[in-house]
């Protein structure tokens, strides 16, 4: 774990465990103990987050090159200000090579498409935060 | 004569003084109001949401009332128009479901700042949350059965003449797929903060695939779901709660939507995570008057997903922009968000040819 992200896990987890029950009845308390769990469950995205979208938009850039769509810019540094508006742009592009490929007949298109699919699928399971474990704290 | 408490059981002594005068305002008879307890409850991020204890004085005697006042925050996560809620609620009077009463609307700002409604408080009641549906033990086959029922038998309401018909249209029995894929379509596009691959495709697949007309046209809740229905810890179901997204439209908008992965923590053996499939359509069939279709449900199973990520997109900019701080809203438009993505490339990968792992 990143230094940054043991301290928003520790943050966090202090939070829901010691200042959550002192607010109990109270509209607040709810607010805190959600922002403990997503603070837990920042500290861990922290860490993967421009690995992520790194490998993202080189997947991304594969799969429109293939599809004939240029995609050749690159981030100005790995800060995620940076890579996030590369990966919007290359998502847009995939969007409109989605939309092509669905209406073609030619099984190169169709396999591309699966392919795209593939991306999209890992890319999702990658975003999916795992929520930290506390007991009776799930928000509802 | 507004005597609200001081003590730490009024959150918002400004809040619970308008209030107790509105009550008496609008209440025949009522007098010497005085407001016992008034907290703001967490969760429903839809609405400002307090729970009410008030007395008042009436023909000699001393009455009590336990209310809850749910008022617009400055943004929510679903647009909705509070009158429709409260017309919803009383379209359920001819059934038995337990709906709270509906007691005041007020589409103003004058009396307490923004608009709000008043219903009865059900008391002795608990949500299931969904994140914990094994809570509901030992009571999960008959809590099962009874919701069920309740979304059949709203599904059953006749909608000619209900209060509801007069706040919103009712579209054409082959329509109802089209006009609820546009709305929620649009809030994407609309609100969302980044492209979204997923959602788009998912779009593209409904509009392509369109389900069976429907059957018949229904009151559809809007949000039937775990987390909105209270129970009294021995397997009854008490209230039916949020309303606020009701309409009338295809009945198998609801029941998609209440089988929805989510509510359940993703339970595939158990419909909503509470009965077996074939027991909760058959019950479902039963209370509705509908013939189950694989084909209908299997569309607005993805339109659900699809309804969801547009609810989590308008939380997350509604966030982001600092209308509303509630964390939910970042919640939503964070976990609820990535988890339905997810669900959704995983239906729809397998329809383009990827094979999944087993």
């Amino acid at each position: 774990m990143s230094e940054i992200g043991m301290i928003l896990d520790r943050i966090g987890r202090s939070l829901v465990a010691d200042v959550v029950p002192h607010l109990e009845g109270h509209y607040a308390g709810g607010q805190a103990m959600l922002t403990g769990i997503m603070t837990v469950m920042a500290g861990e995205a922290w860490d993967g987050a421009a690995d992520r979208l790194h490998r993202e938009i080189e997947a991304m850039r594969a799969v429109l090159r293939e599809g004939g769509v240029a995609a050749d810019e690159t981030a100005a540094s790995l800060r995620l200000s940076d890579l996030e508006p590369t990966r919007n742009r290359f998502a847009e592009r995939l969007i409109t090579l989605q939309t092509r490929l669905e209406t073609s007949t030619d099984p190169a298109d169709f396999a591309l498409n699966t392919r795209i699919w593939g991306l999209l699928l890992a890319g999702a399971a990658e975003r999916m935060p795992t929520p930290p474990e506390f007991p009776e704290t799930e928000p509802d | 004569m507004t005597e609200p408490a001081t003590t730490s059981q009024i959150d918002d002594a400004g809040l619970a003084e308008a209030f107790a005068r509105y009550f008496m305002d609008n209440t025949p008879g009522a007098a010497d109001v005085t407001i016992t307890h008034l907290t703001r409850i967490h969760g429903g991020a839809s609405r400002q949401t307090y729970s009410i204890d008030l007395t008042y004085s009436a023909d000699g005697k001393r009455v009590s009332k336990d209310l809850i006042l749910r008022r617009d925050p400055p943004d929510s996560l679903i647009d909705t128009e509070r009158r429709i809620e409260f017309a919803a609620i009383r379209s359920m009077a001819e059934i038995d479901i337990p709906a709270p009463e509906a007691l005041f609307l007020e589409t103003g700002h004058e009396a307490l700042g923004a608009p709000f409604f008043v219903m009865g408080r059900i008391n002795g009641g608990v949500p299931l949350n969904p994140f914990r549906i094994d809570d509901i033990e030992p009571h999960r086959r008959s809590i099962g059965e009874q919701f069920f029922s309740h979304l059949g038998a709203i599904a059953g309401v006749a909608v000619e003449g209900s209060p509801l018909t007069a706040e919103v249209e009712s579209p054409a029995l082959d329509a109802c797929w089209q006009r609820e894929l546009s709305y929620w379509s649009n809030e994407i596009r609309t609100k969302a903060r980044r492209p979204e691959p997923i959602a788009e495709a998912a779009i593209r697949f409904l509009n392509a695939n369109p389900p069976p007309p429907a059957q018949r046209l229904s009151i559809v809740h809007g949000d039937f779901r775990s987390g909105n229905f209270l129970h009294d810890e021995a397997g009854t179901i008490n209230a039916v709660l949020d309303w606020e997204m009701a309409h009338i439209g295809d009945p198998y908008e609801d029941l998609a939507w209440a089988t929805d992965p989510l509510w359940c923590a993703g339970d595939t053996e158990r419909a909503a995570g509470l009965l077996a499939w074939s027991e909760a359509i058959a019950v479902w069939q039963e209370a509705s008057g509908c013939r189950f279709d694989p084909s209908a449900f299997e569309w607005w199973s993805i339109f659900a997903h699809v309804k969801a990520i547009g609810i989590w997109i308008s939380s997350a900019r509604a966030f982001a922009e600092g209308k509303n701080d509630d964390p939910i809203l970042a919640w939503s438009g964070w976990f609820t968000h990535a988890a339905h993505e997810l669900t959704i490339a995983s239906r729809l990968a397998p329809k383009f040819g990827l094979e999944l792992p087993v």
